[in-house]
């Protein structure tokens, strides 16, 4: 594969992001902070915010100008101790590719008693982009999870169809090396229109949250937009989904059922990251 | 590689020419009086007539492709062929690794409850039809009703590729027969879709053989959003 490289107009770059969260006494009290962050190429954070005290808030800045067929990204996300919240300030952009694949892998470990909250904005994929994309989240123990992703297929405004794409999104998680949930999205040409599969919808979603009970789900059928959403339990995994033709749509039925389910879930009321208002 | 898919054809063809009661007893496996209970889910179809996304024999016919090009050949027929080779070489810990793996991938409460509570009624039957791994096996066979089928092939020298078309051909006059109650399809547009969808069957087999481990894998959103709504629809005929 990378002998191959060479031989392409884009021989693509691999950029790699690896981020360490853990506790830490600050004065009188204690805070997540970001302990470690290593970075190669154009993936990035800037500082971190702590707006609602002890939880460390970040932004994850994407490549400015998106991502082509070759590119790789890796996010590595690693929570030892306390409660780390992740966001993007906007769209991860998937360009129209020649023929090779870009590659996008997140691996988000989150240990025993610890927390993250995974919450990006939406990931586009433009006509003819070739993505393999894998988001993995690994929980000991009795950490803590709130975690979505939003994908959207072609340009839906631009009236842009994402008819001679291909993407396979895989969506794991897993706890104590049991799988919990394990989803994995392949869309190409003919799964596109499929009745039980996009039935013709560009934009779809997930949004799972751990230490979900009854009240938990009832909460959630309460909050839910009553069109494009579905919500389930298992164990005690509350898995609510999307789909449909708007990535607005998804983003703000999402935001508000976080709002409504993290003081069930997480203990806490919501602290909407200041990034999402702009 | 290719020499060695050739010798598993030639085995399978063998197998299937030379034991016609190994046959008959897939006929028995996949045949929908086997007291599992079956004909009582829908797989989120309920709920997808209702919403009116599935109304007349051609919508039925694009929602079952659609599930057999992506969730048969890339789920449950490669991991139903991995639990038939760990049966074979008494591997329990693969057969229960996989069937963890299955469940992980059913989409909601409702498709993994109708798993276990299939899994749980297949399990018992084979143990009063004396399929020893039903006993010695049991709380693994209890997670997915294909491990179950897999222990059952395996004891009846059932060969692998004609399990899988078994098992996928019982999937389908099972959803068939729920899409004829619920759509309504006439009994002859049942037909007509069934023999249609037959040569599908035959090429998710086909890729699903073909599969690396690290290909397994599929969802499919509107059937998850599907069965997510049968959860709580007000009235309904079917428990999936």
């Amino acid at each position: 594969m990378p002998g191959a490289a060479l031989h392409l107009p884009h021989p693509g770059w691999h950029a790699r992001l690896e981020l360490g969260f853990e506790t830490r006494d600050v004065g009188a009290t204690a805070r997540t902070v970001l302990a470690h962050r290593r970075r190669v190429g154009p993936l990035s954070v800037q500082r971190t915010f702590h707006p609602e005290g002890e939880v460390c808030h970040v932004y994850l800045l994407h490549p400015p100008g998106g991502v082509v067929g070759g590119d790789r990204l890796d996010i590595d996300v690693q929570v030892d101790s306390g409660h780390a919240l992740l966001t993007t300030p906007g769209a991860t952009k998937f360009y129209r590719s020649a023929g090779e694949y870009a590659e996008q892998r997140q691996h988000l470990r989150v240990a025993d008693g610890a927390c993250l909250e995974w919450l990006p904005q939406e990931t586009i994929l433009f006509a003819d982009a070739l993505l393999h994309a894998q988001t993995r989240i690994d929980l000991s123990g009795n950490a803590r999870l709130a975690a979505w992703e939003i994908q959207c297929f072609g340009r839906p405004t631009n009236a842009e169809t994402f008819a001679n794409g291909r993407a396979d999104f895989r969506f794991e998680i897993w706890r104590d090396g049991t799988p919990m949930l394990l989803e994995r999205l392949r869309v190409q040409p003919d799964t596109l229109n499929r009745g039980a599969l996009l039935a013709g919808q560009p934009v779809t979603g997930v949004f799972v949250l751990s230490h979900a009970d009854a009240e938990t789900e009832l909460a959630a059928r309460e909050a839910m937009p009553t069109s494009g959403f579905g919500v389930t339990r298992v164990d005690d995994l509350l898995i609510l989904r999307y789909l449909g033709d708007s990535t607005e749509q998804a983003q703000r039925g999402f935001r508000v059922l976080w709002q409504a389910l993290r003081p069930h879930t997480l203990n806490r009321p919501a602290c909407v990251p200041r990034i999402w208002a702009t | 590689m290719a020499t060695a898919g050739m010798a598993m054809t030639i085995t399978t063809t063998n197998t299937m020419t030379t034991d016609p009661l190994a046959r008959l007893r897939l006929l028995q496996l996949v045949s929908p009086t086997l007291p599992i209970g079956a004909f009582a889910y829908s797989q989120g179809l309920e709920w997808a007539v209702e919403a009116g996304w599935v109304k007349d024999e051609a919508a039925t016919r694009d929602w079952l492709a659609g599930l057999i090009a992506d969730g048969l050949a890339h789920l449950d027929l490669p991991i139903l062929a991995r639990m038939l080779a760990a049966c074979e070489l008494g591997d329990e810990l693969a057969l229960r690794r996989w069937a963890a793996y299955l469940l992980a991938a059913r989409e909601t409460a409702e498709l993994r409850g109708e798993e276990s509570v299939r899994a749980r009624a297949l399990t018992t039957l084979l143990r009063d039809l004396d399929v020893a791994k039903a006993v010695a096996w049991r709380d693994t066979l209890h997670l997915a009703q294909a491990a179950g089928f897999a222990c059952a092939a395996d004891a009846w020298a059932i060969a692998p590729r004609d399990a899988l078309l078994g098992y996928a051909w019982s999937w389908l006059e099972n959803q068939i027969a729920a899409a004829i109650k619920l759509v309504p399809l006439g009994q002859t547009a049942g037909q007509r879709v069934l023999l249609t969808l037959a040569a599908e069957l035959v090429r998710a087999v086909d890729v699903a053989m073909l599969l690396g481990d690290d290909e397994i894998g599929a969802s499919a959103p509107a059937l998850a959003i599907a069965s997510c709504r049968h959860e709580t629809q007000y009235t309904r005929l079917f428990r999936s």
